[in-house]
This record gives structure tokens, sequence and C-alpha cells, in this order.
């Protein structure tokens, strides 16, 4: 399903040159939860957003369900992010202005889904992750927790198969962050394919898999 | 059509309203000053020229003098006079003049109505009323041929004398008298704004025909002779050949700038053109100025406002938006914005500029409120204006998010 052979990716900032990827290969199979996890630096996040088509690679090939990303348009990329990815972020990133059931519902407003089933979804996904009664809040009303349940419905809106998950419980408190993946847990066992850059090895106890990261490169 | 997203759209600005209504007030100030300002310089420049063309339209005058250089044996220092029967000897041997008349004044005690006034009085032809926009109100006239080729007891006379004489009264069918003739009111002059004159205003003066006139003034010299060309760049060479006529008729050279003496309006129009010209370049940098430093502060603030949102622009890249729904929206809000600034500066500029032009001119003595009390609101100035601005908001408005919309979305993410 997801496959990257050689990725690089090289940051240029005035002279200096940062090497974030030093050919990154592996294959993340349709179903799997895996974590990715290793040091400050080491290239966790880079990776994940390059898998999650947020960010271009200098060198290497990517391919998501056979297709070539690179051969992708900046529109097509979209798509693909609108349909085949949900993301979670650490710092949640709702649009601040908009309420909890808005924030849901951007995605598939991007997708063009009628008003009839953008309510039903939302109000399903709301209820799922247990805010239904709090649809008009916006974020700053709502606690860390409630923004990262909000920002996984959000990611779930349009059903994608990959769910992406960057330090999903960095910003959380402990009780708070074993809800987020009790629910990452069900999401995978009903058969998304899940991918998690953590730091803590607790969190990282609920994947399948582990793929190291150091400077850059895979380590295991 | 759907409409999911420009709704959509609608919802979010409605949300940033506050933060938006700091760049509509800033476009609306905007938009007011230029107008008014314009509008002034507009109003006043009209003004000039209306007060220019009070005297009269395309005008040359000429009158008499004393010869300054001996010519044909004759000495310097002889007085030339003009006579009626100069008019006919000019404008048959000048195909370029279209009207001519004569003009011939005086002062007198005129009475009417229980009182008496000094004034000049004018003997005169209905050309003249074409030539020095003598307009009559309502219910009246000028004088006409047959005033003139009858010697009707008629008079036509400026909204002051008509003041002074009856005041509030309608003057026109009632008599006044001038060295003990009654003469009908048949019009009375109406009001106009007048910088250039002799005798004073025409306000002040009154006017008969011309065979009339002679009847309280038997001297056979005429005052002047109004001229008006076909084409105003035909008023020297007419000036030349009424000097050369005239010299012949009346023996002087027509070198001799003091023989005879030439009001040429035609001549000073243009002079008054240029600083007209000049006082309209000077509001026009002053108006660019003023759009500049007005589009610098709108732009800059609809730049930052953009960019402040580059982070939101990352957010919704990185869930599905297309690049067309990211400029789509930034587009319809500052249109709408726009709009909405430029719509209500322009209403309260039109409306100002009415209401100001209703306010009443003191024709008597028309100061400076008779040039600053009629500014003129232009459509092209609007259209110039919305133009430029509306091409320096829409670009800074856009081009973050476009910007935004054609990096990746993780570099729009990091934004802070």
């Amino acid at each position: 399903m997801i496959e990257l052979r050689g990725i690089t990716k090289v940051y240029q900032t005035g002279s200096q040159t940062l090497e974030a990827l030093r050919g990154v290969s592996l294959k993340i199979k349709r179903g799997e939860f895996i974590s990715i996890m290793g040091p400050s630096g080491s290239g966790k996040s880079t990776l994940m957003n390059i898998i999650g088509c947020l960010d271009t690679p200098t060198a290497g090939e990517y391919a998501l369900d056979g297709d070539r990303v690179a051969g992708l348009t900046f529109d097509q990329l979209a798509v693909v992010r609108n349909r085949k990815i949900g993301f979670v972020f650490q710092n949640f990133n709702l649009l601040p202005y908009a309420t909890a059931w808005e924030n849901v519902e951007l995605p598939m407003l991007f997708d063009g889904k009628n008003a009839r089933k953008r309510k039903e979804r939302i109000t399903e996904l709301m209820n799922a992750v247990g805010l239904i009664d709090w649809r008009d809040h916006r974020p700053s009303e709502l606690s860390g927790g409630q923004q990262q349940r909000i920002a996984l419905a959000r990611a779930l809106a349009n059903d994608p198969p990959i769910l992406l998950a960057d330090e999903p419980t960095g910003n959380l408190d402990s009780r708070s962050g074993e809800e987020i993946m009790v629910i990452l847990t069900q999401l995978w066992k009903d058969g998304r394919t899940i991918v998690m850059v953590t730091h803590n090895d607790h969190i990282s106890a609920h994947s399948q898999r582990i793929i190291r990261l150091f400077d850059g490169m895979v380590q295991s | 059509m759907n409409l999911t997203l420009p709704r959509f759209f609608w919802s979010e600005y409605r949300k940033r309203r506050k933060k938006a209504s700091l760049i509509t007030f800033a476009l609306f100030w905007g938009t007011l000053s230029i107008l008014l300002l314009m509008a002034f310089g507009q109003g006043l420049t009209t003004q000039f020229q209306v007060a220019f063309s009070g005297l009269g339209d395309t005008l040359i005058m000429v009158s008499g003098g004393q010869t300054s250089l001996e010519f044909e044996g004759l000495p310097k220092g002889r007085p030339i006079s003009l006579y009626p029967e100069d008019v006919d000897y000019l404008k048959e041997r000048i195909p370029e003049i279209m009207r001519i008349a004569p003009e011939s004044y005086n002062s007198f005690q005129v009475s009417a109505n229980g009182k008496e006034i000094n004034r000049t009085v004018h003997g005169t032809t209905p050309e003249f009323a074409l030539m020095r926009t003598q307009i009559p109100q309502m219910g009246g006239r000028f004088l006409n041929s047959d005033d003139v080729a009858k010697g009707r007891k008629v008079a036509f006379i400026g909204w002051k004398v008509a003041k002074d004489l009856f005041g509030a009264e309608d003057p026109v069918g009632k008599q006044i008298v001038i060295e003990r003739i009654p003469f009908a009111v048949i019009g009375v002059l109406q009001k106009k704004i007048q910088d250039s004159m002799y005798n004073g205003p025409d306000a002040d003066q009154i006017y008969l025909p011309f065979y009339s006139f002679r009847q309280i003034d038997n001297r056979r010299r005429i005052n002047r002779i109004h001229i008006q060309p076909y084409d105003a760049s035909q008023s020297k060479l007419i000036e030349a050949r009424v000097r050369t006529l005239l010299g012949r008729k009346y023996r002087f050279n027509p070198d001799d700038r003091y023989a005879t003496s030439f009001w040429n309006t035609i001549e000073n129009n243009k002079e008054g053109m240029a600083i007209f010209k000049g006082i309209e370049i000077f509001l026009g940098i002053i108006g660019a100025l003023t759009l500049l430093i007005g589009a610098v502060g709108v732009t800059n603030l609809m730049y930052a406002v953009a960019k402040e949102r580059t982070k939101e622009i990352g957010i919704k890249l990185a869930i599905g938006a297309r690049r067309r729904v990211i400029v789509e929206q930034f587009f319809l809000e500052t249109l709408f914005v726009f709009a909405k600034g430029t719509f209500w500066g322009f209403i309260l500029a039109f409306n100002l500029v009415h209401l100001i032009r209703l306010a009443p001119i003191n024709y008597d003595s028309f100061g400076i409120e008779a040039y600053l009390l009629r500014p003129v609101f232009s459509l092209q100035i609007f259209v110039a204006y919305m133009a430029i601005l509306g091409i320096l908001v829409f670009l800074s408005g856009i081009f973050p998010a476009l910007r935004a919309s054609r990096s990746n979305p993780i570099e729009s993410l990091r934004y802070e």
C-alpha cells in the first residue's frame, strides 16, 4: 500500500544543507499499525509529511496504492489527502474561528458531499468521539483532549483508509492520551492503516511494528 | 451552480468580519477622501471657468483710443472714436465674424417704484445677449430686433437693479424711468458668477435697445463693438483685420496699439485655461499621492491579514482543499471587502457632493464659497480610482493565498 524507496529529503537554509532523510526505504501493508520512533531531529515528522503528501522528497520513489506520487499534480495530491489520508497533528491544527462541527465538516465540503451526507457523517463521528454536545464550541473552548478528538473526527470525515498521526498524544495529559490511543487502536482493528510518530514507548506499544529512525536513516 | 463552498466562505468571513472591518473602513475612508478631494478640485476648476465665461463667450471687445504714432502727416495724440456704422463696416469686410454688436453706455439716475438709483445704462442689439451670457430669468426675455428697429421703450435689467428697485416683486411688465422717459422691463438677468467686467458686474447694469438709448444719450460715438468669431482660433486674425480696416477708415497706423483698444477674451482665456490646467494637474498629483498613500496602507493591511492566514491555508490544503478553492475564497473575500468599503465610500461622497451643491451661493458678492460650494462628482475619476485601487487590493489580498497554495502544504502549516 505504502512503498518508499531511497527517500531523501534535503533542506537548504542559506549556505547550510540539512539532510533530514537519507535513503529511507520501507513498505507498509494495508491494515498495519506502525509506529515511527526516533530521537528529535531523526526525520520522523519529515517522513510522515512525505507519506502524507504534505511534502515532496528530494530524491527517491514513493508509491501509494501502486501509484507514483511524484507523477501526481498539486490538485491530484489534494484529492489523495482528502480521500485516502486522514491527519492527526500534535498541535491539532483546527481552524480557530470554526466550530467543532464545522471543523469536522471541512474535508467533506472539499470533497463536494451534499448537506445530508455531511450532517449524517458529522453526527456519527461526533457521537463516536463523544463530543456531540460540544458541536457548537470553538477549539479555544475545548480541552486539549477534546480538540484532539475533534481533529480525529475530522481526519475520519471522508472515511480514509490511511490515518497518519504525528505525536497524537504529545500535547495531552496521560488520560486524554490514553483515550486517543483507544480510538486509534479501534480504528486499526476496523481495518484502517495507521502510521504514528511517537517518542513514547508506552504509546508505541499499541502498534504492530516499530520503525526506528536515526539521523535520517531507518535503523530497524 | 454548487453554492456550498461560497456559503462556507461567507460563514467563515462572517466569523472574521471584525478583522476585516478595519480593511473595510480603510477602503471606505480612502474612497470618501479621494472622491471628495477630486470633486472639490473639479468643482473649483469648473467654477473658475464659469466665472471666466461670465463676461462672455469667445469675445473680442474693441473700443476707441488715442493715436500714439504719427501717420500720413497726421500728428499723434488724435482721439479715435467708434461709430454705429463701424459695426456693418467690419461685418461686411471680415467674413470670419459670426456676431457683432455695438454698445454705448452712460451713467443715469433710474427711478421706479418710488426709488431712485444711479446705474450704468447700455444701448445695444440682440446679438449682445448671445455673446455676453445675458440669460434672462424665467418669464422674461432680452432685447429683440423689433425692439431695436422700432426704438421700443423696453429695458432688460440686472438682478441687483431689480432687487434695488422692486425688492421681491417681479419687475417684468413694470416701468423704470430714465431721463424722464419710461421703459417697460421685459426681462431680468439670471444670476451668474462673473469675475471679469467693466463698469461693474452685469447684475448692476440696464440694457436698452440701441436706438432707444440714443434718445437718452444723443452722442453719436459708441463705446465698444463686441465681436464673436465663428472659430476661436481666428481671434488674432480678426483682431489684426479690425485694426487694419479701422486704421484705413480713421487714418491711423494699424500697428498703433493705442489708437484702438482690444480686450480679447479668447486670448485671455488661453492664459486662464493654462492656469486651470495647472490647478487640475496639481490636484491630480495630490489625488495620485493620496491614492498612493491610501493604497499602501490598505494593501499593507490586506497583505498582513492574508499572510496571517497562511497557517489556515496550510490546514485546508492538508485536509484536501484544492488550489482553486483557496484562491476562490480569498478572491471572494477580497471582492466583498473591496466592494463594501468602496460602495459606502462612494455613496457617502456622492451624497455629500450633491448635498453641498444645494448650499446657496451669494451672487451679490460671490466669494470663496462660489468656488467651493459647487463640487463636481466625476464618474471618470471614480472609475480610474476603482481600477487602480482594485488592482492593488486584489494583488495584495490574493498574492499570499496564491503563493501559499503553490508551495507544499507543510510550508504553510509551519508558518507562525
